[in-house]
C-alpha cells in the first residue's frame, strides 16, 4: 500500500513543475526540451527524492533502535553534521575526481561521518555499556562543532562559494542526470539491506543489551554494524542533497503510532514512507511559489515540525516513548 | 543426579577490579539453587557467564560437558533463559510480542513467527498466569506484572536452565510468593534447573533445595540449605548478626541487630 501511495506521488511529482510537461505526450511525440526537462530533471530529482527520503527514514529508525530511544536519528547524533563537513571539505579541496570509482565528496562525507559515530561512540560506552544519555548529549555537542567548523569554512570562501553552501546546506534535491543518484544507489543499497537484515535483532535489543545477548543475539557486532550502516547509508544521502533534517525523526514515529513498534514492519515501511514523503515535500517546495524553488531542507523541516507538534498535542495522554 | 552446569575455577575481573576469584559451581537437572550474598559478591557477574551473555577471563563453564564460550550463542539460548533484575523494555511492544521473542533463537533472520511459536507463546502466558495482559503495553503493566513477563519469555524459549537475577527484589510480598512456586512448578512439572540470585534472605530462602554464598568474589559455604543457612556463616557472608529459625519444617532467617 505504501508503494502504491509512493508510486502515485512519483506521477504527482513528475507532471508538477514550473515548465508543463505531459510525460506521455512527450515520449511519443518527442519534443526535444521537454525530454531533456522529463529525463535529465524531473525523473532524476523523483528518484532521488526518493532514496534520499527512504534512506534517511530507515537510517533513522535504525539508530532508534539500537539507542532505545524514539529521538535517535542521523541528524540528532552528529552522523548529519559529520556528512555535511566531510563533504564540504571536499568541495572546498577541489577534490571533484573520483576514487576508485566513487565521488572524493561522498567517500569524505563517509569517513567524517564514521569517524563520528566511532567517536560519540566511544564516549558514550562506559564499563562496556552505551550510556543513552551521554550518547544524545555527546551527538548534539558535537554536531555544534561541526556546524562551527562549517562556518569557519564558510567564513573564508568568496561570495558565489559561500551562498553556494548555504543552499546546500538549506537541503537540496537539485540533482541533473542520473549521476548523482546512481553515486548514492552505490552506498545507500548495501547500508538499507544490512539494516533490514537486523530487524528481529533490534527487537529483541530492546529488552536490554543482556537479554537480547542471551537471546542468541551477538550485541557488539550488530552495535557495530548498524553504525557503520546507518553512516555509510546517510552519508551518501547527505553528501548529495545536504543535510534534510526530520525526516529520519518523524517518518519511524508516524509509522509506530499506527503500526506497532515491531522494527520488521517499521524499517521497511521507513523506508517507502520516507520515499513518499519526500517526494511530496519536495513537489510542493519546486511548486508553490513557483518559478523560485524553496530548498526542500526548509520545506520537510516546517512541514515535518508542524505535524510533529500537531502529535504531540492530539496524544497529550499517550505515553509515545 | 546429572550435571547439567559444570563452572571450574571462574575468574572475571572489570577494569582490572577482579570481581570473580576462582569459582567451582555444578547444577543439578531439576534443582532450585539460591546464589546469595553481599553487593558486589559478584552475583550477578556469575550468572551472566553462566548464561554466556559474559564469557570468562579463565576458567571454563560447560553445559552438558560442552564449552559455554565455543558454542553458537543461538543454541545456547535454546538451552538456557536470562531474566534480568530489572526488565527493561526500549519499546512499547505488547505483552504478546515481547513473551514471542522468546522464540527468537528458533527463527530465521528475515523469518516471522509461525503458528505454533504463538501457541507457544499463549502457553506461557498461560502458565505464568497472565494470559489477560497480552494486548497490553509492555510499558503501561506493572513492575510484578513486567517481571511475570519476562518470565513467560524465557519460558517461550523452552530452556533446561533458567538463570534469575533477583527476580523478586522490586516485588510485593504477594508477587515474590508467586514467583517463587512458579519456579517451584517447573523444577517438579519439566525438570527445569533454576539458578536466582537473591538479596531476600528473610522470606524467600525456603524455597531452594541448595544455597551458594560468595564473599568477596569467592564461595564461601555451598550445599543444601539446611547445612548453609548457619547464623555463623550468614552473620559472615553479611556483616551483621542473623538468627535462622526453623517452623513447620521451614527455614526462617531474621535480623538480630
Amino acid at each position: 500500500m505504501l508503494f502504491v501511495l509512493w508510486l502515485l506521488i512519483a506521477l504527482i511529482s513528475i507532471f508538477a513543475g514550473t515548465y508543463d510537461v505531459n510525460p506521455i505526450k512527450t515520449l511519443i511525440s518527442g519534443d526535444e526540451l521537454s525530454k531533456a526537462v522529463l529525463l535529465k530533471i524531473r525523473i532524476p530529482r523523483v528518484i532521488m527524492a526518493a532514496v534520499a527520503g527512504g534512506t534517511l527514514a530507515i537510517s533513522g529508525a535504525a539508530l532508534q533502535a539500537l539507542f532505545r530511544n524514539p529521538l535517535a536519528s542521523p541528524f540528532t547524533l552528529g552522523v548529519s553534521g559529520g556528512a555535511s563537513l566531510g563533504a564540504l571539505i571536499a568541495i572546498r579541496l577541489g577534490l571533484s575526481q573520483g576514487f576508485l570509482g566513487f565521488s572524493s565528496i561522498s567517500l569524505f562525507a563517509f569517513l567524517v561521518s564514521l569517524f563520528t559515530i566511532f567517536f560519540v561512540y566511544s564516549v558514550s560506552k562506559v564499563r562496556g555499556v552505551v550510556a543513552t544519555g551521554r550518547l544524545l548529549l555527546a551527538g548534539v555537542v558535537t554536531n555544534f562543532l561541526y556546524s562551527a567548523l562549517i562556518l569557519f569554512i564558510q567564513f573564508f570562501s568568496d561570495f558565489t562559494q559561500s551562498l553556494q553552501t548555504m543552499r546546500w546546506i538549506m537541503g537540496s534535491l537539485d540533482v541533473v542526470g542520473l549521476d548523482s543518484v546512481w553515486k548514492t544507489l552505490i552506498f545507500a543499497v548495501p547500508g538499507c539491506f544490512l539494516l533490514l537484515s537486523l530487524t528481529k535483532e533490534m527487537n529483541l535489543f530492546a529488552l536490554g543489551d543482556d537479554v537480547a545477548s542471551s537471546l542468541g543475539v551477538n550485541v557488539g557486532r550488530m552495535e557495530v554494524t548498524i553504525y557503520f550502516a546507518t553512516s555509510l547509508a546517510a552519508s551518501a544521502v547527505i553528501s548529495v542533497t545536504g543535510p534534510i533534517g526530520f525526516v529520519g525523526l518523524i517518518i519511524p514515529h508516524i509509522l509506530r503510532m499506527i503500526l506497532g513498534v515491531d522494527n520488521r514492519i517499521i524499517l521497511p515501511c521507513s523506508f517507502l514512507l520516507g520515499a513518499s514523503y519526500l517526494t511530496a515535500t519536495d513537489t510542493i517546495s519546486r511548486t508553490i511559489v513557483s518559478p523560485i524553488e524553496i530548498p526542500v531542507g526548509i520545506v520537510t523541516a516546517s512541514v515535518g515540525g508542524l505535524f510533529f507538534l500537531w502529535l504531540l498535542m492530539r496524544t497529550k495522554k499517550e505515553v509515545i516513548i | 543426579m546429572k550435571t547439567i552446569i559444570e563452572g571450574e575455577n571462574i575468574r572475571f575481573s572489570y577494569d582490572g577490579l577482579e570481581v570473580l576469584r576462582g569459582i567451582d559451581v555444578s547444577l543439578g537437572k531439576g534443582r532450585l539453587i539460591g546464589l546469595l550474598g553481599a553487593n558486589g559478591a559478584g552475583k550477578s557477574t556469575l550468572l551472566k557467564i553462566i548464561c554466556g551473555i559474559l564469557n570468562p577471563k579463565s576458567g571454563r563453564i560447560s553445559y552438558n560437558g560442552r564449552e559455554i564460550a565455543k558454542m553458537d550463542k543461538r543454541e545456547i539460548a535454546k538451552k538456557v533463559a536470562y531474566i534480568p533484575q530489572d526488565s527493561t523494555f526500549g519499546f512499547p511492544f505488547s505483552v504478546a510480542e515481547s513473551v514471542l521473542m522468546g522464540r527468537a533463537p528458533y527463527i530465521g533472520r528475515f523469518a516471522f513467527e509461525r503458528e505454533d511459536d504463538w501457541q507457544i507463546a499463549v502457553s506461557a502466558m498461560e502458565t505464568v498466569g497472565i494470559s489477560q495482559l497480552r494486548d497490553r503495553l509492555v510499558t503501561e503493566i506493572s513492575g510484578g506484572e513486567k517481571q511475570l513477563a519476562s518470565l513467560a519469555r524465557a519460558l517461550a524459549q523452552e530452556p533446561e536452565v533458567m538463570i534469575l537475577d533477583e527476580p523478586a527484589t522490586f516485588l510485593d510480598v504477594r508477587h515474590k510468593s508467586q514467583i517463587m512456586k512458579l519456579l517451584m512448578r517447573l523444577k517438579g512439572d519439566r525438570g527445569i534447573s533454576v539458578i536466582a540470585a537473591t538479596h531476600d534472605v528473610f522470606s524467600t530462602l525456603f524455597y531452594f533445595d541448595e544455597i551458594i554464598l560468595l564473599k568477596d568474589g569467592t564461595i564461601f559455604a555451598q550445599g543444601r540449605s539446611e547445612d548453609v543457612l548457619r547464623e555463623e556463616i550468614l552473620t559472615a557472608v553479611y556483616g551483621m548478626r542473623v538468627t535462622v529459625k526453623k517452623e513447620n519444617g521451614k527455614m526462617f532467617v531474621l535480623p538480630v541487630e
